[in-house]
């Protein structure tokens, strides 16, 4: 009873009946609200005419480069015109136009910049699908939750990882996870380069012992690598970094070796023309002549020459585990298994 | 008397009906948000029919596929004068995402049936179907009811 007394009171207003006979939407419904995206807005004067925009535009008719004619005074440019009876309002323009300021502007997605999430860590830690045994000790050693299984891989989030080794550490498998370094990129470089052309150099001097190899011997010997640390500490002295380097240009690199053996020539000349850069010459004086500084040790020589004047070996090496300062290079020679041809 | 009266009627009493000749149905949606209590088409005297018998404007939406092209003229002849087509959205413009190459659909609309208004967008937002709608709809449709036909 006192529910129907009380409606009555409410219709009586007189508010409430002006409000029921002139019902009407209210103004700010019929208002766009301001992230509506509208047409882009062209700005003629920044377009760099790379036609980003064209290509992005997932509707036939919507956007199209002109050129405005050159007059006397300066130049025609080059500009998107919209065709708003084709725009969907996508605003993909926007986004791929690769100005600064943009040439198009359309809603606000494209104004928004990615932040930078990189961590300031030394190391990224890669996960090697080949040699990973999917036993997923370093999903749960992972302290911060980077390590995951995605389609029955395991997958490292970059942007969660924090470098501290622990999956390393946990993972039975040498090399199936890798910590690479990602500061100092040049000076690993140098080291690389040092390392390598000292390795042959040392090898090289040895050419007499590898020439007289009996075939399916090995040629062995051990190279401390205290010189080289020394020079490495040079360019830069992390020494984490550089039996990093050094560790894994001895695991992976397979060195070949050219041996070169004048006595036996005969002059046939058949390796000048075969020498894919030139490094072998022949002069009616000196006879054959081979430029170890050009060649590529692609090895084509050794497989032309009929007398086995050229000679390919294959190196391989292991650091040992001792420290720096004690490690030892095992190089392991021995010759190649390719044919002669003829 | 008789046409003062007719006039005052057609400005206030609009009848629309709805056609998507092969659009995406975004459009369809657009005119559903339309009806809902937050637009409220009704009260400006706008009421949908999808009968084309007691319309006084068509809303065409879509790109005219093949099989649309001959029934979108019969439904024109149908609607009694005075008539106003609205397109609606870009597919009757120009096709849209769907006027590839290959495809086959025969947009713009106009080359079909006259086209009185167009709106432009994909879709295009419920108020700029509305405004264009008013724009011309009360006052087209009064002037062509006085137009002897």
């Amino acid at each position: 009873m006192s529910s129907v007394i009380w409606y009555i009171y409410e219709f009586a207003r007189k508010s409430w009946a002006e409000k029921f006979v002139a019902a009407r939407s209210e103004q700010e419904i019929m208002e766009t609200p301001s992230r509506w995206r509208n047409f882009p807005e062209v700005r003629k004067e920044y377009c760099i005419a790379c036609g980003a925009c064209t290509a992005a535009c997932p509707a036939p008719m919507a956007i199209k480069l002109v050129r405005s004619s050159d007059t006397s005074e300066e130049e025609g440019i080059t500009y998107p015109v919209i065709n708003t009876r084709g725009c969907i309002r996508c605003g993909f323009c926007a986004e791929v136009c690769p100005t600064d300021p943009k040439t198009l502007l359309c809603g606000e997605n494209h104004l928004i910049r990615e932040k930078f999430t990189i961590l300031p860590v030394e190391k990224m830690y890669v996960m090697d699908e080949y040699l990973c045994i999917r036993c997923k000790k370093c999903l749960k050693s992972c302290k911060v939750g980077a390590v995951s299984e995605v389609d029955n891989r395991m997958v490292i989030d970059q942007s969660k990882c924090i470098a501290c080794g622990e999956c390393i550490k946990n993972c039975p498998v040498k090399g199936a996870i890798k910590g690479v370094f990602i500061s100092n990129v040049e000076e690993q470089k140098e080291i690389i380069n040092l390392v390598v052309n000292t390795l042959e150099k040392r090898i090289d001097e040895d050419q007499d012992k590898i020439k007289n190899l009996a075939p399916e011997e090995i040629f062995k010997f051990d190279y401390p690598i205290d010189e080289l640390v020394e020079k490495a500490r040079e360019i830069i002295p992390n020494d984490e970094l550089i039996r990093d380097t050094i560790e894994k240009i001895t695991d992976r690199l397979k060195m070949r070796i050219i041996t070169w053996d004048d006595e036996k020539c005969k002059s046939c000349r058949l390796c000048v023309d075969e020498c894919p850069v030139g490094a072998i010459t022949y002069d009616k004086d000196k006879g054959i002549e081979r430029n170890a500084n050009k060649c590529l040790k692609c090895s084509i020589c050794y497989q032309t020459c009929p007398f086995g004047v050229a000679g390919f070996y294959v190196a391989r090496f292991l650091l040992t585990e001792a420290s720096l300062d004690e490690g030892v290079i095992h190089v392991t020679l021995k010759p190649s298994q390719l044919p002669i041809r003829s | 008397m008789l046409d003062a009266l007719k006039d005052v009627i057609r400005k206030s009493s609009i009848h629309v009906c709805l056609i998507n000749t092969g659009g995406c149905n975004g459009c369809d949606i657009e005119v559903v948000a339309l009806l809902s209590p937050r637009y409220d088409l009704e009260q400006y005297g706008i009421y949908v029919h999808n009968n084309p018998r007691e319309a006084d404007v068509i809303l065409v939406a879509g790109a005219v596929t093949e099989q649309w092209r001959e029934k979108l003229q019969r439904i024109y002849a149908k609607v009694p004068e005075p008539k106003i087509v609205v397109a609606i959205g870009n597919c009757p413009l120009s096709g849209d995402v769907f006027n590839q190459e290959g495809s086959s659909v025969y947009a713009p609309v106009s080359d079909y049936i006259p086209v009185d208004a167009e709106v432009s967008g994909c879709p295009p937002r419920p108020s700029e179907i509305l405004a264009a709608i008013l724009s011309i709809g009360p006052n087209a449709i009064a002037a062509r009811g006085r137009q002897k036909l």
